[in-house]
């Protein structure tokens, strides 16, 4: 296989499949000292990111606490203002925009957070948090608006006379149905789902999975799904993509990626997910990495895994490695696997030795 | 001789809204050098039953009846003064947080060398030479320079391994692991898992390791204890429980849970909400979410023997209930004769 199909910036072009598309995304947090505040350094929490969600489909965004995928998710809707980069959203740029222009927009992107007692305002009613977003955007009010606030928690699986109630009568997984319900009032085209089931205990989290599930084939939602739990991810998304201290180190069909990661980080990753099966635990190999995730602030040169990598050769210190395509639609940002024609190092049996 | 016994343990805690059984009647064993694995959701109980071992329950809390045998003594008869020789001595504990259970104005090395010097009468040198040593055994680089760092210098990764250097510095015969890894990321999480064993293989501790992730438990631990609203409802072998679990509820844990190794098929979530301890169902605390409820459920239900230690809390192999069921049951064979149900004192043998 050919490295990079896609051209020398191993980025494809977009089409018109692509609800969202993001370009050399970066987000940068000024870190300030002294009483003149100067500037004396950046957190570097998404330092270039490029890829596209297509109409319909789920992406799951994965990382480790600090890879970026929050702030990832916040950029792309604004929610943050992004350092540089281009993002696109229906073919319109969103970067530049006025918070005037943006808000005809906000109706047709949404956002579900993880933690579901802190999004919720506790003084409000759970029909009032539902019913807020519907009369800022002009879309109900009165009568209707009460109409469609009933619609929606029966939509989301709860009572239309739950919308009398506070968020503290609710349990955790009643509340993220209350986010969902919030995030759809203004019938948007995509959403953020933020960890959005992280919060929930086990039996609750496949609940709001199967409940996200069901929206999407009903509404003909896309969604960005964040988290950190691959096993979740892998059940809900039909692309993956990996995040590590700002960059995003390989994306690919969710099968492919998890059948055959190429990157040494995915590689890790997975294997450090433990499977509920003792058998099949008993037969796994687990790949350990040594040493810490490293700081956004002062990332590692070259490739940022470099410091962790068990392959890891001189080019990988200095050389940022290119996010080539291997296979149709996967990519991966690898000096390893670019150097060995596609093919993703075996960090189970060797060839390196693991300390 | 099983080294930990709880027998028919009972915590309960006073609030605004009236008195609460967190653990209402649990018993188990724990065998030298064995992991038995606690799962639960939040409200299940795990954490009081842990905190009720080491008599730490919050001033709210009151263990109202039960035996906790350690080495066959009693720690629920033991005054304050011999339980503080017992704690982290003999039985020691990992919290879940290693953010908030250091000492953030003590050096790692003051904080692990205290343990030593109280338990084994170290000198304050030799407490510390002990604690270098307890460092490098977990991993911890530049372990000489690295005694002298605050809480704060360290990773949440390198905390959590203070902790256990912390925990295992007396050679306890019990650690107690409360949920170790969570707040943890998951490259961290199989760092310290391998720690743990490491440790486990080279002291010979019992581990009682207190998790919500299943497949943590599949990795680690020879025997899983499942608790749901106060109360063991299923244990057994890891292999029997993951592979033939005997109680919906079990069953359902399993079946709710996307896996990594397995993609596509819709989850099976359970149905409503772990339920409010204040009113809590009466029979069978899982009844009004299990898909199997029949009539006979609520009647307080007794465990059930399926041999080699596996033992349910569940009607659905009691002859009783035979002509009860509305949907077919799991292929599991019925109990003829509901004698065979042990009390929780013959079980924890």
């Amino acid at each position: 296989m050919t490295a990079s199909l896609a051209g020398p910036s191993g980025v494809p072009t977009a089409s018109s499949d692509d609800l969202v598309v993001v370009r050399d995304l970066r987000k940068y947090f000024p870190i300030t000292a002294g009483i003149l505040q100067r500037h004396v350094a950046d957190v570097k929490a998404v330092d270039g990111i490029d890829f596209e969600i297509r109409r319909g489909e789920t992406l799951g965004l994965v990382g480790e606490s600090g890879s970026g995928k929050t702030t990832a998710g916040r950029v792309i809707l604004r929610l943050a203002e992004p350092t540089s980069g281009s993002i696109t959203f229906d073919g319109r740029e969103l970067t530049g925009l006025s918070r005037g222009e943006l808000r005809p927009l906000r109706k047709e992107m949404q956002i579900i957070f993880q933690d579901p007692y802190a999004s919720l305002n506790p003084r409000m009613t759970v029909g009032s948090i539902i019913r807020e977003p519907l009369e800022i955007h002009g879309i109900a009010k009165g009568k209707e608006a009460d109409h469609r606030v009933q619609e929606l928690l029966r939509l989301v699986g709860l009572q239309p006379q739950h919308a009398n109630r506070y968020p503290h009568e609710f349990s955790g997984g009643q509340r993220q149905r209350v986010g969902v319900a919030r995030a759809l009032a203004v019938d948007p085209k995509f959403i953020v789902a933020d960890e959005p089931v992280s919060a929930l205990d086990v039996s609750i989290q496949a609940q709001v999975i199967n409940l996200l599930q069901d929206l999407q084939q009903q509404l003909g939602l896309t969604y960005l799904f964040i988290a950190h739990d691959l096993s979740v991810v892998r059940h809900i998304s039909n692309r993956v993509a990996v995040m590590y201290v700002g960059k995003i180190v390989e994306i690919a069909d969710r099968d492919r990626l998890y059948d055959n990661p190429l990157h040494p980080y995915t590689q890790a990753l997975l294997s450090a997910i433990p499977i509920p099966d003792p058998d099949v635990e008993r037969r796994r190999k687990r790949i350990i990495l040594s040493g810490d995730i490293p700081s956004p602030v002062n990332p590692p040169s070259g490739c940022r895994f470099h410091t962790r990598c068990p392959v890891a050769f001189d080019r990988c210190k200095v050389e940022v490695p290119a996010f080539n395509e291997y296979e149709p639609g996967h990519r991966a940002a690898c000096h390893w696997v670019e150097e060995h024609g596609g093919r993703a190092p075996d960090l189970v049996n060797g060839p390196a030795v693991l300390s | 001789m099983a080294l930990l016994e709880v027998k028919d343990l009972k915590t309960t805690f006073r609030t605004e809204d009236g008195v609460v059984a967190a653990v209402n009647g649990l018993s188990f064993a724990v065998d030298p050098g064995s992991t038995l694995g606690i799962v639960g959701e939040s409200g299940s109980g795990k954490s009081v039953t842990s905190l009720s071992i080491m008599r730490l329950i919050a001033q709210n809390g009151t263990i109202e009846h039960g035996q906790i045998l350690f080495k066959g003594e009693d720690l629920l008869k033991k005054s304050e003064a011999e339980m503080r020789k017992i704690r982290g001595r003999d039985i020691a504990m990992i919290f879940q947080d290693p953010m908030t259970s250091l000492n953030p104005v003590l050096t790692i090395g003051e904080q692990i060398a205290e343990a030593t010097r109280l338990h084994l009468g170290l000198s304050k040198k030799d407490a510390l030479a002990k604690a270098v040593d307890m460092l490098r055994l977990v991993k911890i680089p530049a372990a000489e320079k690295r005694l002298r760092d605050y809480p704060h210098q360290f990773s949440g990764g390198m905390r959590q391994r203070v902790m256990i250097a912390m925990a295992l510095s007396c050679d306890p015969a019990v650690l107690i692991a409360d949920e170790p890894t969570t707040a943890l990321d998951v490259t961290i999480q199989a760092q310290i898992i391998e720690l743990m064993n490491e440790m486990q293989q080279r002291l010979g501790s019992a581990i009682v390791l207190i998790t919500h992730d299943l497949g943590v438990v599949a990795e680690t631990c020879e025997n899983v204890l499942v608790m749901y609203g106060g109360n063991m409802v299923e244990y057994g072998t890891a292999t029997e429980i993951f592979e033939s679990p005997k109680m919906p509820y079990t069953m359902g844990l399993l079946e709710s849970l996307p896996r990594l190794d397995q993609a596509g098929s819709r989850l099976v979530p359970i149905e409503g909400q772990p339920p409010n301890l204040l009113h809590m169902p009466q029979g069978c605390a899982f009844g009004p979410r299990c898909r199997y409820k029949m009539p006979i459920c609520m009647e307080p239900v007794p465990l059930y023997d399926f041999g080699d230690g596996h033992v349910a809390r569940c009607f659905l192999y009691d002859e009783r209930a035979e002509g009860q069921k509305t949907i077919p049951a799991p292929s599991v064979p019925v109990i003829a004769n509901s004698a065979v149900a042990k009390t929780p004192q013959e079980l924890a043998k």
